[in-house]
């Protein structure tokens, strides 16, 4: 009797628990920029290539409450003098593929990477790089962590660098072509200050490219 | 020292033995239109170039990937684009000087041999007369002109000067194109008899150009250079007077392989388009053309569309119909396909495979279920010949090669006046809303 009468008791809890869990969570919302197209489409060979997006991207689910945490923080990079544009764009909010809405960093391997303040977890984080051309870039790497030097405490969230070409360790995620709906990352939750991308080039040029870093999540 | 980073050009023959041969002899040998240039320290080209917009940064990207080339020279009215590209190639170890007026860079550059040119197409005649004239060879974007007029001033230049001038149809020096082009339609006969060939470029709904206002150009500085504002400077190829619209921005493309695989251009055009979309455009944003092309004492019509509004029926091609069979071509290598008929017996699949010709593509599981009402689907094949390369770097290598004199240039200007000037022929066709006899006077230069 006693042992039923603990059995019973549990379930309305994991009931509970499971419905407060679902109606946590709620569609992840930013306003996209406008399609743009630029110059002659150039064949694409890359391998590993993801299947491109079909219509609309579907819903990605985050914790309600969840704010982009990037929005106006400070962004530093590897290459401190740009070829065009300044690092403050990647954060301001303007995500159009015109002439002077990107900060273009140097030739090859390059990282940018994003102050949010304090310590968050953070569930997504949408990255445009160039998205006027269909072109991918060169060994994305995304990662999460407290040190700002990204030595210790790293949680690498996306990685198609399958070669360690940036050394951030071999990645096996997909290549991708990028859109005017940016690169959406699952980042699980991970916790950190600080968001560092890496990239090496793209099939247009040796240059690295971006746009917009949004970061949704919470203070930790 | 340009830094060869991530460079990953190959030629390949995939699955086909001795394919890559077959691209060597289809070079040509002839020593026509070769030129003695003055050398620069080890055999090195100097070359400058004009225009550092989209397609001057399309061009700068392929020149990087060239030995014996070095950029000492950037020119663009805009020092936004400007510093942009310097600030690029300094990153790259490449010093160059810039320049805001042309003029000025030749008056100042005293050891350059070849001239990149990619700017609006009005600019293309004044500026490539002058480059010959100062004793450069030149390589200039397509169009040659936005009139028949300017176009017929860049070849008597030319010929004038003995310098070597280059237009920028770069399918013509594609390895693709020139296997298919000498292997399978002359040589195999693939297609037969020629009745029909057919090219589209079909692109989506794109918003103007925009700029950042506080790079803005001064009013003065746009007037200057013939432009009403910076919404004009960075659009131009939608103005009359700047540009020839999008059968000359996009047609001549396809157009220009037309006459090229054909050996010959057509004796009329007729055409049809609309500003029926655009509201702040000069030029049509659709256009559909018919050309008559005389063949074996017979007629070839071939019909292009281009479409700004649309990218659906297929991107861009060019497809040459016959009586044996087609072959349709495309700088993107996942568009092309060779189709051939069941009544053509002349020459085999394998004997085409053997000579490493064509490939065979693997056949659909339910391929081989044709309904009996409908006309078998044809036996489709693909070209086995692949490199790559940035599409414009062989014309540019073609290019260099011809200012060595170690090649013959894959379109001087005197041919691709003769593509081009039915191009011209188009949009006034379009204008006239009537059919208009080509003569071969007319079209050389």
């Amino acid at each position: 009797m006693k042992i039923l009468s603990r059995n019973y008791s549990l379930v309305p809890v994991l009931v509970v628990a499971a419905a407060a869990m679902a109606q946590d969570k709620v569609p992840l919302k930013t306003q996209l920029p406008k399609p743009l197209f630029v110059g002659t489409p150039v064949p694409l060979n890359v391998p590993n290539l993801e299947p491109p997006l079909k219509g609309k991207r579907p819903d990605f689910m985050i914790p309600a409450g969840s704010v982009n945490l990037a929005k106006g923080k400070k962004v530093t990079a590897s290459d401190e003098n740009p070829v065009v544009g300044t690092l403050d764009l990647v954060t301001d909010g303007d995500k159009a593929g015109d002439e002077g809405s990107w900060v273009e960093l140097g030739p090859g391997k390059q990282w940018l990477q994003i102050d949010l303040g304090k310590s968050a977890n953070i569930y997504a984080v949408l990255l445009w790089h160039f998205h006027s051309q269909a072109r991918v870039y060169r060994d994305v790497v995304a990662q999460v962590s407290d040190d700002a030097s990204f030595k210790s405490g790293v949680t690498t969230i996306f990685n198609n660098d399958f070669k360690n070409e940036v050394g951030a360790g071999p990645g096996k995620d997909q290549n991708y072509v990028e859109t005017y709906q940016g690169k959406l990352i699952d980042a699980k939750g991970a916790k950190g200050r600080y968001v560092r991308f890496y990239s090496n080039g793209n099939t247009t040029n040796k240059l690295n490219d971006y746009i917009e870093v949004e970061v949704w999540g919470k203070p930790a | 020292m340009v830094d060869k980073l991530n460079r990953r050009e190959f030629i390949s023959a995939t699955a086909v033995a001795g394919a890559a041969m077959l691209l060597e002899g289809c070079k040509s040998d002839a020593n026509e239109q070769k030129a003695a240039v003055p050398k620069s320290s080890l055999n090195t080209i100097n070359v400058a170039l004009i225009g550092y917009g989209e397609e001057g940064k399309v061009l700068l990207e392929s020149l990087l990937n060239i030995e014996g080339v070095r950029l000492v020279a950037l020119c663009d009215i805009w020092d936004y684009h400007r510093g942009e590209g310097e600030r690029y190639l300094q990153k790259l170890g490449n010093q160059v000087h810039t320049y805001e007026n042309y003029e000025d860079l030749l008056a100042k550059e005293k050891d350059l041999q070849a001239v990149l040119i990619a700017t609006p197409d009005f600019w293309h005649a004044p500026m490539t007369n002058t480059c010959l004239k100062a004793g450069l060879h030149v390589y200039c974007e397509k169009m040659m002109s936005n009139t028949i007029e300017g176009a017929r001033s860049m070849v008597k230049t030319m010929r004038e000067t003995g310098k070597l001038l280059q237009i920028g149809h770069q399918r013509r020096s594609n390895p693709r194109y020139v296997f298919t082009l000498n292997r399978l339609l002359h040589e195999a006969q693939f297609c037969g008899r020629l009745t029909a060939i057919q090219g589209q470029w079909n692109r989506a709904v794109k918003e103007d150009f925009g700029w950042p206002k506080k790079y803005e150009m001064p009013a003065s500085m746009l007037a200057k250079y013939g432009f009403k504002d910076m919404h004009q400077f960075r659009n131009w190829r939608w103005y009359k007077g700047l540009g020839g619209g999008p059968l000359s921005d996009l047609g001549a493309h396809q157009i220009d392989i037309f006459n090229w695989w054909l050996g010959t251009t057509p004796k009329s055009v007729t055409a049809s388009g609309g500003l029926d979309y655009f509201k702040n455009h000069d030029w049509y944003d659709n256009a559909m053309v018919i050309y008559e092309y005389p063949v074996e004492s017979a007629v070839a019509r071939a019909f292009y569309q281009v479409q700004t509004t649309t990218s659906a029926g297929g991107g861009y091609f060019e497809q040459f119909m016959g009586d044996d069979g087609t072959i349709r071509m495309s700088e993107d290598p996942a568009i092309c396909a060779i189709y051939r008929e069941a009544r053509a017996t002349a020459v085999s699949w394998d004997d085409l495979a053997q000579k490493g010709y064509v490939k065979a593509k693997p056949v659909a599981a339910d391929a081989t279920k044709v309904d009996v009402r409908e006309t078998a689907a044809l036996a489709e094949y693909e070209i086995p010949v692949f490199f790559n390369k940035p599409p414009h770097q062989p014309h540019l290598e073609n290019f260099f090669n011809a200012v060595r004199g170690k090649g013959k240039l894959n379109c001087p200007a005197d041919e691709a006046f003769s593509s081009e000037y039915v191009i011209h022929k188009a949009n006034e066709a379009v204008a006239a809303e009537k059919k208009i006899n080509i003569t071969d006077e007319e079209v050389r230069a």
